[in-house]
């Protein structure tokens, strides 16, 4: 199977191949625009992005495993990441990913039937003076209680 | 040539030069310092962090295998601090290995067993639950079976995929504790020097799916050999098991492996290869045979002379093989060219041009020793006979005895010698089906099973020896024609193998160029 590229997204990839002065370097860059595109990273965007960049597939794999910001496999519309580490944990990470698990009724790796939540538990978001934090896409949000994400996710539509 | 500079590892003074890191000087001197990712025949990774040592000057320690030495470089591998290290980078790479050294096939030659010996902790300090993988005992390929709970990630097997086979089918994917090895997603481990990939892991992650639980590695002897399996000539290791005869359905031979020659084969060596030592053990030929009756070794040898004197040279014809050692090639030219002046002694070009190479070791010809007959007998690429023409050659010289060494003959040659009567002599090592149909049939031993020499495809001549006794009756062809030399009251005469050889070294003009007192144990290149 081979990805559909479209106009928008091969314009894209243009401008980031001429950014790098090397063609193994925007591999990273490339891997978040097929995400942006698609919503997740698939064996066969690994291969697409193989040949642009000119590596084999398993050294384009190996990267998009390594990093936690990229989805191995298809995520609903909001993607909310939970922060797990050393200050959000002591700040009652626990709770708050507790009240999210019950609130939508899935477990951490977990898609909502209706597609539109995932939970995940990620690594330091770099935003621990107001742990604990989620980031939800490309939005965070800091100091989370259960009635702030009550308020937060019932206004995503 | 570098220049030379002065190093001090662990007091001692060596003179070395700038090009090579801190491992592989201390591996020169004799050091022993502990590592896993580093393989003299890969990229240096750096990624297991093993190989720490104390460098004077250095604020911490520095890993020994990608520290390049400089002169006037202090270096200590046996101090308090670099013990702990160790001890400690040790602790954590078992932190998710299981404790199934009892069901390991790489027990007994695993360096994590090795080197926990000398650097362990015994009293471990992690009471956490291990990291279960998603991998366990899963073939991979047609001779590897991966056991991702046991790797240490040290990464040896990628770089060999990426660097030296170039397929890059392997790569360790995720972060972390969850990082394991595995191949991409439906790509199959589809190269074929697979074998080598269970050489270099350092521990139980790839196992061999052929030598698997035939045998513990402890009641295994060695020794060194030549591979015939192609004119390459790659150097190995003999694998064979004395001590427990009622493994592996008593066969001896258990398996091969590369043994390092920077001429020819390095590190590796192909699956091809390795995997087909079986003939060593299956299908032997080990009596002669005399009308499909097995006889004893004089009435066999008795017939063979009657049927060489029924005959006469211009109707007897004898096809070589490029299998035999040189040293039996040269009592074979002894025996039939110079004294029973034998002229009808060709070479088949069968399994020569197969077309099957590569640019890493595996070559076209399928034989190990082609080169070996063009020295003994100046037989060119030019001379050779094709299989399919020989029964138009019987028939033109009308040949009354065929003397077949080795060579599946075709079934129309096989007809034609029942049709006209002709006399069939098989010398060789296994069952085939022209040995079946042959009137006389003589035991000759494996390469393993002897001592001899080959000359490779780029005219390296290189000796091996054996530490296998020949299956039943079987000898080295040499042997057989002292015994036929003599009943045929032919002069030569060779009472032990290292007096042919010391004959044919200094008889055969090619070798001119070799010292018998001092030959290079990685061969010595012959003049063809």
């Amino acid at each position: 199977m081979s990805v559909e590229i479209s106009v928008n997204l091969r314009k894209k990839i243009d401008e980031i191949k001429k950014k790098f002065p090397r063609d193994k370097s925007p591999i990273l860059p490339l891997l978040h625009a097929f995400q942006d595109e698609f919503g997740y990273i698939s064996v066969e965007i690994e291969e697409e992005v193989a040949k642009i960049v000119g590596v084999s597939p398993v050294y384009v794999r190996e990267v998009s495993t390594f990093y936690s910001m990229f989805n191995n496999k298809p995520v609903g519309k909001y993607h909310i990441q939970v922060c797990g580490n050393i200050s959000c944990w002591l700040r009652g990470y626990d709770e708050i990913v507790e009240y999210i698990k019950k609130k939508l009724g899935i477990e951490i790796g977990e898609t909502t039937p209706d597609g539109k939540f995932t939970l995940s538990r990620v690594e330091c978001l770099g935003m621990c003076d107001q742990a604990p934090v989620m980031q939800i896409n490309g939005d965070f949000y800091g100091n989370l209680t259960p009635e702030k994400i009550d308020e937060i996710l019932d206004n995503l539509e | 040539m570098s220049e030379k500079i002065k190093v001090t590892i662990n007091g001692k003074e060596i003179l070395t030069t700038p090009d090579k890191t801190i491992l592989q000087v201390a591996e020169e001197n004799g050091i022993d310092i502990p590592h896993y990712c580093y393989h003299p025949g890969l990229p240096v990774a750096g990624n297991c962090r093993m190989c720490l040592v104390e460098v004077e000057g250095a604020r911490k320690l520095q890993t020994a295998c990608s520290t390049q030495v400089r002169d006037g470089m202090v270096v200590r591998t046996d101090t308090p601090q670099v013990k702990e290290a160790v001890r400690q980078v040790l602790e954590f790479m078992l932190i998710n290995h299981p404790l199934d050294c009892p069901v390991c096939d790489q027990a007994g030659e695993c360096g994590l067993q090795d080197y926990y010996m000398e650097y362990g902790q015994y009293d471990p300090k992690f009471i956490e639950n291990k990291n279960k993988k998603s991998k366990k005992a899963t073939p991979i390929g047609k001779y590897v079976i991966l056991d991702q709970e046991r790797c240490i990630l040290c990464a040896r097997c990628v770089r060999f995929t990426r660097f030296i086979t170039k397929t890059e089918e392997i790569g360790i994917f995720n972060r972390g504790d969850h990082s394991e090895v595995d191949l991409f997603p439906g790509k199959e481990l589809n190269n074929r020097y697979t074998g080598n990939l269970v050489d270099i892991c350092p521990v139980g992650a790839m196992t061999c799916r052929d030598f698997r639980f035939k045998c513990r590695v402890w009641y295994l002897e060695e020794f060194d050999s030549i591979c015939p399996g192609c004119s390459r000539g790659c150097n190995i290791k003999i694998y064979y098991n004395p001590h427990r005869p009622h493994k592996a359905d008593g066969n001896r031979v258990l398996r091969f492996k590369p043994r390092f020659n920077p001429e020819v084969n390095r590190y590796w060596m192909c699956d091809d290869g390795r995997y087909g030592y079986k003939f060593i053990d299956e299908n032997r030929i080990m009596y002669p045979l005399k009308g499909k009756e097995e006889v004893y070794l004089d009435e066999a040898i008795n017939s063979f002379v009657s049927l060489l004197k029924e005959s006469i040279p211009d109707r007897t014809f004898y096809l070589l093989s490029a299998n035999s050692t040189n040293e039996e090639l040269f009592a074979t030219k002894k025996f039939f060219v110079d004294n029973y002046k034998l002229e009808n002694i060709f070479l088949p070009d069968e399994d020569i041009f197969t077309g099957d190479r590569d640019d890493l070791l595996i070559t076209e010809d399928k034989h190990p020793n082609t080169n070996g007959v063009k020295a003994i007998f100046n037989i060119l690429y030019k001379d050779l006979i094709k299989l399919d023409e020989l029964r138009e050659l019987l028939e033109e010289k009308s040949i009354s005895l065929l003397i077949v060494n080795r060579h599946e003959l075709p079934e129309d040659v096989l007809d034609f010698i029942k049709e006209n009567g002709i006399k069939l002599v098989y010398l060789g090592t296994n069952f085939n089906k022209t040995s079946k149909a042959a009137d006389l049939v003589f035991p000759i031993s494996v390469f393993a099973e002897k001592e001899g020499s080959f000359i490779n495809v780029d005219k390296r001549f290189q000796k091996f020896s054996s530490r296998l006794e020949p299956l039943g009756v079987s000898m080295p062809e040499w042997v057989l024609f002292n015994r036929l030399s003599e009943l045929m009251e032919f002069p030569v005469y060779y009472s032990s193998y290292m007096n042919i050889f010391k004959h044919m070294i200094s008889e055969v003009g090619a070798f001119k160029n070799i010292d018998l007192n001092n030959i290079n144990k990685y061969g010595v290149l012959v003049e063809l």
